[in-house]
């Protein structure tokens, strides 16, 4: 896949602020609010691993498809296809409903 | 009394050695003390029982017990010791270039589909919030747990 075929769909994410395409040798492409941003690319590797390697018992895979970094105001959506991980920064929509 | 006899014919199968008590006994065949009338006919027999499984203990306690200064005396010549190193370490290298080096953990393969994975909807505000309460939970349970020390952790056995 090009980077190209990589990033196509990334663009189209809704609400989208900005994504990396990493793998192990660095970052591979980055676009909008990530560009060039290689320390978010190593932070969110590093959490990546570590909760890849989580297992629930009886099982070989990692028992998730997407991992979600959740802030007041955007969301860092991480995945791994392909040895590449796939960070998506998103803006946080919802909020703390109101309780009345 | 017949404690002796008894002892010598409860244990006949017993090898000596295993039967000979670690401390000596002071007075194998005292007498409990003058003015005791508490002996009849079932005391002798249980107390040759309880001194049998004490040996019994004694013996086994001194098979497990690993003398470390008995281990001082096997003394390795200077050369020896040297040549014992060079051969571990030709082994070492022999081995460190046939073993691949072994990398980071390789990435696993989470979805196929990454954009489809990446443009779904977030996670629920309500899924979001339970699990942080359910974390703050656990959390508080893990930090309450503590050691209720009740009695001493290192004993003295009563040897005499």
């Amino acid at each position: 896949m090009t980077t190209a075929a990589l990033t196509a769909g990334l663009e189209r994410i809704p609400d989208q602020l900005g994504y990396l395409v990493i793998s192990e040798d660095g970052v591979l492409a980055s676009a909008g609010e990530l560009e060039n941003d290689e320390h978010t690319a190593g932070v969110m590797m590093q959490m990546v691993r570590t909760a890849s390697r989580f297992r629930l018992p009886g099982s070989a895979d990692p028992p998730f498809k997407r991992m979600s970094v959740i802030l007041e105001d955007f969301v860092y959506t991480v995945t791994v296809s392909g040895q590449k991980v796939f960070v998506v920064k998103r803006h946080n929509n919802q909020h703390e409903p109101i309780s009345v | 009394m017949g404690c002796c006899y008894s002892s010598e014919n409860e244990t006949p199968s017993q090898d000596p050695d295993e039967s000979k008590p670690l401390i000596p006994h002071p007075n194998p065949v005292s007498k409990p003390p003058n003015g005791t009338d508490w002996i009849t006919t079932s005391v002798p027999s249980a107390r040759t029982d309880e001194q049998a499984l004490l040996t019994s203990i004694l013996t086994k306690t001194a098979q497990n017990i690993i003398d470390v200064s008995a281990a001082d005396s096997v003394m390795m010549e200077q050369h020896e010791y040297m040549d014992k190193a060079r051969q571990y370490s030709t082994k070492l290298a022999v081995l460190s270039t046939s073993l691949p080096q072994k990398k980071a953990l390789a990435l696993p393969s989470l979805t196929s589909q990454p954009h489809q994975v990446l443009a779904s909807d977030l996670v629920p505000y309500s899924d979001v919030q339970q699990v942080g309460k359910i974390a703050a939970y656990a959390y508080s349970a893990i930090s309450q747990i503590k050691v209720d020390a009740k009695e001493d952790l290192v004993v003295q056995f009563a040897i005499p």
